[in-house]
């Protein structure tokens, strides 16, 4: 593929992460801040599972997993790839990233999933 | 030159990337971007496996949230804040210069040479200072709620 | 400038020698040379030969800023030896080395090919589809002054691989294009007359290419003419981002030609002054 494409959506995926991210630094670090609540309720079992619950975290935190995975992963093939390699190394490189990134993602989902389908008290 | 022995390696190799000679400071505005990006998704890649540990009931949640309620993890929580609003910011400065925004128009070169480097530092300065400002507020309001 | 700068001295040169016959590794010698105000490195190094260090080697050719030969690593920077001033370095020991990133053949010489062949690989000339008006022009090609003005800075570089030398990225990557080829390549993509943008694009649009700067601007700080590299490289991103979703350069804006006629009436309208002095 065009590395002009693949830079693109390294770049399209910026303001995702910073709204996003910002949000969940609000919610996760600044709850006293932003809603009044401590960090340790706004981190308790329940609190956590209760947000999770929320189609719109659920559909949110997933958006935020794929761009900021997406975004890291690709900055660090450039950093790893700037490094003396041979091509075919650097095609395993790519490959091995792209492992990464797919099965974090995949393990992140289901993470969520799990949060998201949880029974309260079941 | 009539030698056949090989010619000396002179790559600077890693040590190019943080330290390669008198350059001005947006040289190491490159490095803590990429030094601050490496930390960022190490952390993310941890972050993900850490949390992940809710699903093994109350207890575990509850215990690893008590761990990172203490002062050293604090301060690495501090210290993760910092690197990602400087990358955050950092990063915008570089969206925008990088699509070829800020940096002025192309131009006849006259002595003593301008440069699409030194014509967006005014907007490096109010980025960095931005980014100094939130990472002392958000300390502030860390350590200090 | 203070005085003490232009000052007459002696000054330290320590200097980087490297003989492959002899040395498995570089290693330093100083001199101690008497500087007049106005001499430059160029001409220290002459001196230096001449009177204390025979064998020293390094590459020069027109001493004037123009062939891009000299380049060296002083004082920690790369700069062309010609035109640095030893006493404007302010200091009164003088490191001089060879180019760093690439290879060293002898003392303060570089191999300049890895530079050569970059430039050459992102095809830096003017590439026009209708190869019936290059083989047999019928007129010229109109370009305005602000078309050229698009341009006209990178048409400066002297190709002397300072740009090279400061590159992050060069100091690990021997694939990454660099600063010089990349805004080569913005020179013609950016050039009305150029319909290249598809043919450079295999050799510019891969990894090693413009992406692999991260706009630390060392390239720019070292360029001896003002060419700006790092600024082309950025400009060259734009123009890839541009091309990819489609609002690439249009075959309307490319230059038309002029007929032959309509160029001799021109030059006629824009004619010289008479002569003033009679031969």
């Amino acid at each position: 593929m065009r590395e002009t494409r693949l830079w693109s959506w390294h770049l399209l995926v910026i303001p995702i992460i910073i709204v996003l991210l910002g949000a969940h630094f609000a919610v996760m670090h600044y709850a006293p801040v932003f809603y009044g609540v401590s960090v340790e309720k706004a981190r308790e079992f329940e609190t956590m599972i209760e947000r999770g619950k929320s189609i719109t975290q659920f559909v949110l935190y997933i958006l935020l997993l794929a761009a900021a995975l997406y975004h890291g992963l690709y900055g660090l093939r450039g950093i790893i790839r700037e490094l003396p390699m041979s091509p075919a190394l650097g095609k395993i490189v790519d490959m091995s990233i792209i492992g990464l990134g797919l099965f974090i993602f995949a393990f992140g989902t289901y993470v969520t999933w799990w949060t998201f389908s949880f029974k309260i008290g079941g | 030159m009539n030698s056949n022995k090989p010619a000396y390696n002179n790559r600077l190799g890693l040590k190019g990337w943080v330290y390669a000679g008198k350059y001005t400071f947006e040289r190491y505005l490159y490095l803590g971007h990429r030094l601050t990006g490496m930390g960022l998704i190490a952390y993310m890649l941890l972050h993900i496996i850490e949390t992940a540990n809710r699903m093994r009931g109350v207890e575990a949640w509850e215990e690893l949230m008590g761990l990172f309620a203490s002062w050293p993890f604090k301060i690495i929580e501090y210290l993760l804040f910092a690197a990602a609003v400087f990358h955050a910011l950092n990063g915008v400065r570089l969206l925008m210069t990088e699509l070829g925004f800020f940096l002025g128009k192309p131009k006849e070169p006259v002595y003593p040479y301008s440069s699409s480097i030194k014509r967006h530092r005014p907007l490096t300065y109010i980025i960095m200072a931005l980014a100094g400002l939130i990472i002392i507020l958000g300390g502030s309001s860390l350590f200090f709620p | 400038m203070s005085d003490k700068t232009i000052t007459p001295r002696e000054i330290t040169f320590r200097v980087r020698r490297f003989d492959p016959d002899v040395d498995s590794a570089p290693h330093w010698s100083e001199y101690r040379q008497h500087v007049h105000d106005g001499m430059t490195v160029l001409e220290a190094l002459h001196q230096l030969k001449a009177e204390q260090e025979p064998t020293l080697s390094w590459r020069s050719s027109c001493r004037m800023g123009v062939c891009g030969s000299c380049g060296m690593f002083v004082n920690e920077l790369p700069m062309l030896a010609c035109q640095t001033q030893v006493l404007h370095l302010g200091t009164d020991v003088v490191t001089i080395a060879p180019l760093p990133n690439y290879d060293n053949v002898k003392d303060l010489v570089p191999d300049l090919a890895p530079l050569i062949e970059k430039h050459a690989s992102v095809k830096p000339y003017i590439i026009y589809l209708d190869q019936i008006e290059i083989d047999e022009p019928t007129g010229e090609f109109i370009q305005t002054p602000d078309q050229r003005e698009e341009f006209s800075q990178f048409t400066h570089c002297i190709k002397c691989g300072l740009c090279l030398a400061a590159c992050p990225t060069v100091a690990t990557d021997p694939l990454f294009l660099g600063p010089q080829a990349l805004a080569q390549a913005y020179r013609y993509t950016a050039d009305n007359r150029d319909c290249g943008m598809k043919d450079r694009i295999e050799a510019i649009d891969i990894f090693h290419g413009p992406y692999q700067c991260h706009l630390a601007g060392a390239c720019s700080q070292a360029c001896p003419k003002g060419v700006d590299p790092a600024f082309g490289i950025q400009l060259l991103k734009r123009a890839l981002v541009l091309d990819n979703i489609g609002f690439g350069k249009k075959k309307s804006s490319v230059a038309k030609v002029m007929p032959l006629a309509d160029v001799v009436k021109a030059i006629d309208e824009f004619a010289p002054p008479p002569r003033t002095v009679v031969k």
